[in-house]
Protein backbone atom coordinates (compact mmCIF):
# COMPACT_ATOMS: atom_id res chain seq x y z
CA UNK A 1 0.00 0.00 0.00
CA UNK A 2 1.67 3.06 -0.49
CA UNK A 3 0.53 6.88 0.75
CA UNK A 4 2.00 10.07 -0.30
CA UNK A 5 1.51 13.36 1.16
CA UNK A 6 0.85 16.95 -0.62
CA UNK A 7 3.90 18.12 -1.72
CA UNK A 8 5.78 15.43 -1.15
CA UNK A 9 9.69 15.33 -1.38
CA UNK A 10 11.40 12.21 -3.40
CA UNK A 11 11.91 10.13 -0.56
CA UNK A 12 10.58 6.89 -0.93
CA UNK A 13 9.93 5.31 2.76
CA UNK A 14 8.95 1.84 2.95
CA UNK A 15 7.52 0.60 6.82
CA UNK A 16 7.66 -2.29 7.81
CA UNK A 17 5.53 -3.22 10.63
CA UNK A 18 3.17 -6.06 11.59
CA UNK A 19 1.16 -4.09 14.38
CA UNK A 20 -1.52 -1.69 13.23
CA UNK A 21 -1.55 1.32 15.64
CA UNK A 22 2.24 1.71 15.22
CA UNK A 23 1.60 1.01 11.52
CA UNK A 24 -0.52 3.97 11.99
CA UNK A 25 1.37 6.40 14.13
CA UNK A 26 4.69 5.95 12.70
CA UNK A 27 3.50 6.19 8.93
CA UNK A 28 2.00 9.22 9.67
CA UNK A 29 4.85 10.74 10.98
CA UNK A 30 6.50 9.64 7.80
CA UNK A 31 4.04 11.63 5.84
CA UNK A 32 4.19 14.63 7.77
CA UNK A 33 7.84 14.85 7.17
CA UNK A 34 6.80 14.69 3.15
CA UNK A 35 8.05 11.08 2.27
CA UNK A 36 5.71 8.87 -0.12
CA UNK A 37 4.85 6.00 2.24
CA UNK A 38 4.31 2.20 1.11
CA UNK A 39 3.38 -0.40 3.88
CA UNK A 40 4.62 -4.15 4.44
CA UNK A 41 3.56 -6.06 7.40
CA UNK A 42 6.51 -8.35 7.32
CA UNK A 43 9.71 -8.72 6.52
CA UNK A 44 9.03 -11.28 3.65
CA UNK A 45 6.65 -8.48 2.27
CA UNK A 46 9.34 -6.07 2.23
CA UNK A 47 11.67 -8.68 0.43
CA UNK A 48 8.95 -9.08 -2.16
CA UNK A 49 8.78 -5.45 -3.02
CA UNK A 50 12.47 -5.55 -3.62
CA UNK A 51 13.06 -8.60 -5.91
CA UNK A 52 10.16 -6.75 -7.88
CA UNK A 53 12.42 -3.86 -8.43
CA UNK A 54 10.86 -1.23 -6.14
CA UNK A 55 13.68 1.37 -4.69
CA UNK A 56 13.51 2.77 -1.44
CA UNK A 57 15.12 5.63 0.11
CA UNK A 58 14.70 4.26 3.74
CA UNK A 59 13.16 1.08 5.18
CA UNK A 60 11.92 1.20 8.95
CA UNK A 61 11.83 -1.70 10.31
CA UNK A 62 9.78 -3.14 13.56
CA UNK A 63 11.80 -6.32 15.01
CA UNK A 64 9.23 -8.79 15.73
CA UNK A 65 6.73 -10.16 12.93
CA UNK A 66 5.06 -12.98 11.46
CA UNK A 67 6.80 -14.97 8.51
CA UNK A 68 9.82 -13.13 8.35
CA UNK A 69 11.38 -10.64 11.39
CA UNK A 70 12.93 -7.48 10.49
CA UNK A 71 16.99 -8.20 10.98
CA UNK A 72 16.07 -11.70 8.57
CA UNK A 73 14.81 -9.07 5.88
CA UNK A 74 18.02 -6.71 6.49
CA UNK A 75 19.96 -9.68 5.53
CA UNK A 76 17.85 -10.88 2.69
CA UNK A 77 17.68 -7.17 1.04
CA UNK A 78 20.95 -6.85 1.68
CA UNK A 79 22.53 -9.32 0.05
CA UNK A 80 19.80 -8.38 -3.34
CA UNK A 81 23.12 -5.50 -3.43
CA UNK A 82 20.43 -2.87 -1.64
CA UNK A 83 23.97 -1.10 0.12
CA UNK A 84 22.72 2.07 -0.49
CA UNK A 85 19.32 2.14 1.34
CA UNK A 86 18.70 3.38 4.80
CA UNK A 87 18.03 0.48 6.95
CA UNK A 88 16.72 1.83 10.53
CA UNK A 89 15.54 -0.77 13.14
CA UNK A 90 12.86 0.01 15.54
CA UNK A 91 11.33 -1.95 18.51
CA UNK A 92 10.23 -1.91 21.81
CA UNK A 93 12.53 -4.50 22.87
CA UNK A 94 15.46 -3.62 24.92
CA UNK A 95 17.59 -6.18 23.22
CA UNK A 96 17.16 -4.98 19.60
CA UNK A 97 19.48 -3.03 18.56
CA UNK A 98 22.43 -6.17 18.26
CA UNK A 99 20.11 -7.90 16.38
CA UNK A 100 19.59 -5.17 14.39
CA UNK A 101 22.88 -3.64 13.93
CA UNK A 102 25.06 -6.92 13.56
CA UNK A 103 23.07 -7.64 10.34
CA UNK A 104 23.63 -4.60 8.35
CA UNK A 105 20.84 -2.06 9.47
CA UNK A 106 22.48 1.77 9.52
CA UNK A 107 20.88 2.80 12.57
CA UNK A 108 18.42 1.94 15.49
CA UNK A 109 15.65 3.86 17.17
CA UNK A 110 13.76 2.16 20.25
CA UNK A 111 10.16 2.37 20.58
CA UNK A 112 8.27 4.57 20.57
CA UNK A 113 9.79 6.85 18.06
CA UNK A 114 9.30 10.67 18.19
CA UNK A 115 8.78 13.29 15.52
CA UNK A 116 12.08 15.32 17.01
CA UNK A 117 13.86 11.67 16.21
CA UNK A 118 12.51 10.62 12.87
CA UNK A 119 12.64 14.33 11.23
CA UNK A 120 16.53 14.41 11.53
CA UNK A 121 16.87 10.82 9.92
CA UNK A 122 14.86 11.99 7.13
CA UNK A 123 16.60 15.04 6.63
CA UNK A 124 20.27 13.00 6.36
CA UNK A 125 18.62 10.72 4.01
CA UNK A 126 17.55 13.94 1.60
CA UNK A 127 20.70 15.21 2.28
CA UNK A 128 22.21 12.80 0.69
CA UNK A 129 20.16 11.93 -2.18
CA UNK A 130 21.22 15.60 -2.81
CA UNK A 131 25.01 15.54 -2.51
CA UNK A 132 24.43 11.71 -5.20
CA UNK A 133 22.94 13.86 -7.59
CA UNK A 134 25.35 16.24 -7.96
CA UNK B 1 1.23 8.55 37.42
CA UNK B 2 -1.27 9.38 34.65
CA UNK B 3 -2.44 6.61 32.22
CA UNK B 4 -0.85 8.17 29.38
CA UNK B 5 2.34 9.60 28.58
CA UNK B 6 4.28 11.97 26.24
CA UNK B 7 3.82 9.79 23.47
CA UNK B 8 -0.21 10.42 23.28
CA UNK B 9 0.82 14.47 22.65
CA UNK B 10 2.84 13.04 20.03
CA UNK B 11 -0.17 11.45 18.27
CA UNK B 12 -2.24 14.54 19.60
CA UNK B 13 0.29 17.13 17.04
CA UNK B 14 -0.86 15.05 14.15
CA UNK B 15 -4.17 15.85 14.22
CA UNK B 16 -5.21 18.58 11.88
CA UNK B 17 -7.86 19.85 9.58
CA UNK B 18 -7.38 16.97 7.29
CA UNK B 19 -7.16 14.43 9.93
CA UNK B 20 -9.94 16.21 12.31
CA UNK B 21 -10.32 12.87 14.14
CA UNK B 22 -7.05 11.04 13.40
CA UNK B 23 -5.97 10.65 17.45
CA UNK B 24 -10.04 8.77 18.15
CA UNK B 25 -8.68 6.95 14.85
CA UNK B 26 -5.59 5.78 16.31
CA UNK B 27 -7.40 5.00 19.66
CA UNK B 28 -9.58 2.66 17.84
CA UNK B 29 -6.66 0.91 16.31
CA UNK B 30 -5.16 0.53 19.40
CA UNK B 31 -7.90 -1.17 21.08
CA UNK B 32 -8.47 -3.00 18.10
CA UNK B 33 -5.07 -4.36 18.14
CA UNK B 34 -4.34 -4.53 21.93
CA UNK B 35 -7.65 -6.74 22.85
CA UNK B 36 -6.80 -9.35 19.91
CA UNK B 37 -3.08 -9.17 21.56
CA UNK B 38 -4.09 -10.30 24.93
CA UNK B 39 -6.30 -12.69 23.09
CA UNK B 40 -3.90 -14.27 21.79
CA UNK B 41 -1.41 -14.13 24.89
CA UNK B 42 -4.30 -15.80 26.91
CA UNK B 43 -4.90 -18.51 24.30
CA UNK B 44 -1.05 -18.90 24.68
CA UNK B 45 -1.19 -19.28 28.16
CA UNK B 46 -3.47 -22.65 27.97
CA UNK B 47 -2.15 -24.33 25.22
CA UNK B 48 1.53 -23.55 25.77
CA UNK B 49 2.00 -24.10 29.55
CA UNK B 50 5.13 -22.86 30.99
CA UNK B 51 6.19 -21.68 27.41
CA UNK B 52 7.72 -18.43 28.77
CA UNK B 53 9.52 -17.35 25.40
CA UNK B 54 6.50 -17.93 23.64
CA UNK B 55 4.52 -15.74 26.17
CA UNK B 56 7.56 -13.00 25.81
CA UNK B 57 7.58 -12.59 22.46
CA UNK B 58 3.61 -12.08 22.27
CA UNK B 59 3.80 -9.73 25.47
CA UNK B 60 6.26 -7.59 23.85
CA UNK B 61 3.95 -6.94 20.99
CA UNK B 62 1.48 -5.60 23.16
CA UNK B 63 4.81 -3.68 25.08
CA UNK B 64 5.43 -2.08 21.38
CA UNK B 65 1.30 -1.31 20.67
CA UNK B 66 0.98 0.27 24.08
CA UNK B 67 4.46 2.76 23.95
CA UNK B 68 3.22 3.72 20.20
CA UNK B 69 0.34 5.60 21.87
CA UNK B 70 1.77 6.50 25.42
CA UNK B 71 -0.35 3.80 27.09
CA UNK B 72 2.45 4.11 30.57
CA UNK B 73 0.54 2.12 32.90
CA UNK B 74 0.09 -1.16 30.41
CA UNK B 75 3.32 -0.53 29.44
CA UNK B 76 3.88 -0.80 32.79
CA UNK B 77 2.30 -4.16 33.05
CA UNK B 78 4.11 -5.52 30.13
CA UNK B 79 7.17 -5.33 31.61
CA UNK B 80 6.22 -6.50 34.93
CA UNK B 81 4.63 -9.90 33.06
CA UNK B 82 8.10 -9.97 30.93
CA UNK B 83 10.19 -9.56 34.28
CA UNK B 84 8.13 -12.64 35.32
CA UNK B 85 8.65 -14.67 32.06
CA UNK B 86 12.19 -14.19 32.72
CA UNK B 87 11.65 -15.28 36.61
CA UNK B 88 9.75 -18.42 35.21
CA UNK B 89 7.14 -17.02 37.43
CA UNK B 90 3.36 -18.53 36.08
CA UNK B 91 1.94 -16.85 39.26
CA UNK B 92 4.03 -13.74 38.47
CA UNK B 93 2.46 -14.00 34.99
CA UNK B 94 -1.11 -14.20 35.99
CA UNK B 95 -0.94 -11.58 38.34
CA UNK B 96 0.84 -9.12 35.81
CA UNK B 97 -1.85 -9.64 32.97
CA UNK B 98 -4.71 -9.95 35.37
CA UNK B 99 -3.24 -6.05 36.21
CA UNK B 100 -3.01 -5.39 32.58
CA UNK B 101 -6.23 -6.40 31.68
CA UNK B 102 -6.98 -3.95 34.37
CA UNK B 103 -5.56 -1.07 33.06
CA UNK B 104 -6.68 -1.62 29.58
CA UNK B 105 -9.96 -1.46 30.77
CA UNK B 106 -9.95 1.56 32.67
CA UNK B 107 -7.59 3.67 29.75
CA UNK B 108 -10.79 2.51 27.23
CA UNK B 109 -13.43 4.30 29.52
CA UNK B 110 -11.02 6.91 30.23
CA UNK B 111 -10.44 7.30 26.50
CA UNK B 112 -14.22 6.95 25.50
CA UNK B 113 -14.74 9.68 27.99
CA UNK B 114 -12.49 12.16 26.82
CA UNK B 115 -13.55 11.47 23.50
CA UNK B 116 -17.60 11.96 24.29
CA UNK B 117 -15.97 15.23 26.48
CA UNK B 118 -14.65 16.52 23.36
CA UNK B 119 -17.24 15.96 21.36
CA UNK B 120 -19.53 18.15 23.24
CA UNK B 121 -17.26 21.15 23.64
CA UNK B 122 -16.22 21.06 20.22
CA UNK B 123 -12.56 21.94 18.65
CA UNK B 124 -12.18 24.16 21.43
CA UNK B 125 -12.21 22.22 24.32
CA UNK B 126 -9.29 20.15 22.95
CA UNK B 127 -6.94 22.70 23.84
CA UNK B 128 -6.69 21.80 27.20
CA UNK B 129 -7.03 18.43 27.31
CA UNK B 130 -8.04 16.74 30.72
CA UNK B 131 -5.59 14.98 32.79
CA UNK B 132 -5.25 11.26 32.29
Amino acid sequence: MELKAKGSTSIKALLVEDIGVCRLVLSTFLLRLHCEVTLAMNGKEAVDLFLEGKKFDIVLFDKDMPVMTGPEAIVKIRAMGETDVKMVGVSADDHAMEAFMSVGADLFVPKPMRMEALGPIIQEVINKKKNDMV
Amino acid sequence: MGHLDEQFRQVEDLQDEASPNFVEEVVVVFFKDSGRLISNLEQALEKYPRDFNRWDAYMQQLKGSCSSIGASRMKNECMSFRDNCGQRSVEGCMGSLQKLKREHAILRQKLESYFQLLRQVGPAGAATRPAM
